[in-house]
């Protein structure tokens, strides 16, 4: 394979090595400056306002708010939820078998890039549209 | 005497054979020409190194930890007051998890914009997106666990959204809960998913996706 390079051991483990040593210590940092809440005991019979879910399923939560159209006989709600919860993670699986351009140059690939920039930017504004609009 | 001790190893695991093919392959210079490493070609160690901080921590709660209605909060509780280093660990446990998942976010983003899912990775993106799936999940299961009110509420309204899903939903939804509602069974079940069913598959893929990288080797260069 290559000859070129650097040994993966010890040379670029020891770099490695010290990006995990910053991870492990910002997570001890946001640990002791930031402790895991825990709130009332839950209560089925009261619902308690806002309630969020984790933030990495916000864009979800924001795109089902979002989505207020129905189709057909499709209703809004269904439709947001086969988009975000079905559809957007099939098309994730699909991306190299739709993407055929054997091209991995960032510049030779505008399409790809374009979509790439696009989806990040939906799931950011769906993020902070979940948070506004509870 | 160190002499001695790497002998009586390698003798019996004739590790000194195999380590140059594990540990010596070289890491091409547009990741790292000796001085300066990109850092986004780490995001997938600091994912798993979180999932390593994960494990040992979650190690720790569950000896203390107890999944019914009735004893859940309670002994959350107790680890944050009475048990020493139990609100840190817990802390640690709940802060590496967001960590892990931005990680692995990030690392996809990388995958996707330097082309690294373009043959022959496919297959690797594929095993890349369910291990991205799994990671969410493991939130998922993880935030009822304390049995508080955002707990209750927010996995409420998860499970509502699951049932949504035309055709499968109902089922899924059921199959969450254990039942019709959530009680008892959705928590044992949101325990044993977190604790046993997760961590078990998420290793298994683990291990897929770092051989699968290493007879690849990593991508070429992107710019
Ligand atoms: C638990 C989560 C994951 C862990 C711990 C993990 C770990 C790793 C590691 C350590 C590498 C070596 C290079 C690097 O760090 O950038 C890698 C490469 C790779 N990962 Fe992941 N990964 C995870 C999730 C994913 C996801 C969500 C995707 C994409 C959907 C993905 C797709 C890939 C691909 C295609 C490569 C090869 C990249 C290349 O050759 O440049 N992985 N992964």
């Amino acid at each position: 394979m290559r000859v070129r390079g650097l040994a993966f051991f010890p040379n670029f483990l020891l770099r490695e090595v010290v990006i995990m040593f910053t991870t492990a210590a910002s997570i001890f940092l946001l640990a002791s400056l930031f402790p895991a809440s825990l709130l009332e005991p839950a209560n089925p019979f009261e619902t308690p306002k806002p309630i969020f879910p984790e933030w990495y399923f916000l864009y979800v939560y924001g795109f089902l708010k979002f989505w207020t159209w129905d189709i057909g006989p499709l209703k809004a709600k269904t439709l947001g939820i086969i988009i975000s919860m079905v559809l957007f993670p099939l098309l994730l699986f699909l991306v190299p078998f739709i993407d055929r351009n054997p091209e991995v140059n960032l510049k030779r690939r505008p399409i790809a890039v374009l979509l790439g920039v696009i989806t990040v930017a939906a799931v950011l504004f769906f993020t902070i549209y979940g948070i506004i609009f509870e | 005497m160190r002499r001695q001790l790497y002998e009586w190893i390698d003798k019996r695991t004739k590790l000194s054979k195999y380590w140059d093919s594990i540990a010596k392959h070289p890491v091409p210079p547009h990741v790292s020409d000796g001085v300066r490493t990109n850092p986004v070609y780490c995001l997938g160690g600091i994912a798993f190194l979180c999932f390593i901080i994960l494990v040992v921590t979650g190690m720790f709660l569950a000896m203390y930890y107890k999944p019914t209605p009735d004893e859940a909060y309670d002994s959350i509780r107790y680890i944050m007051e009475e048990v020493p280093m139990g609100a840190f660990i817990r802390s640690v446990h709940h802060w590496a998890a967001n960590m892990m998942v931005a990680a692995v976010m990030l690392h996809m983003i990388r995958v996707y914009f330097t082309g690294a899912y373009k043959p022959p990775r496919e297959l690797n993106w594929v095993i890349g997106v369910l291990l991205f799936l799994l990671t969410t999940a493991f939130g998922f299961t993880g935030y009822l666990l304390p049995w508080d009110q955002l707990a209750y509420w927010a996995t409420t309204i998860g499970i509502q959204i699951n049932s949504g899903i035309p055709i499968v939903g109902s089922y899924i939804g059921k199959l969450l809960m254990g039942g019709n509602e959530i009680g008892p069974n959705t928590l044992s079940r949101f325990y044993a998913i977190h604790t046993i069913v997760l961590p078990i598959t998420l290793t298994l893929l683990l291990g897929i996706h770092f051989i699968l990288v290493r007879i690849h080797g990593i991508s070429g260069r992107y710019l």
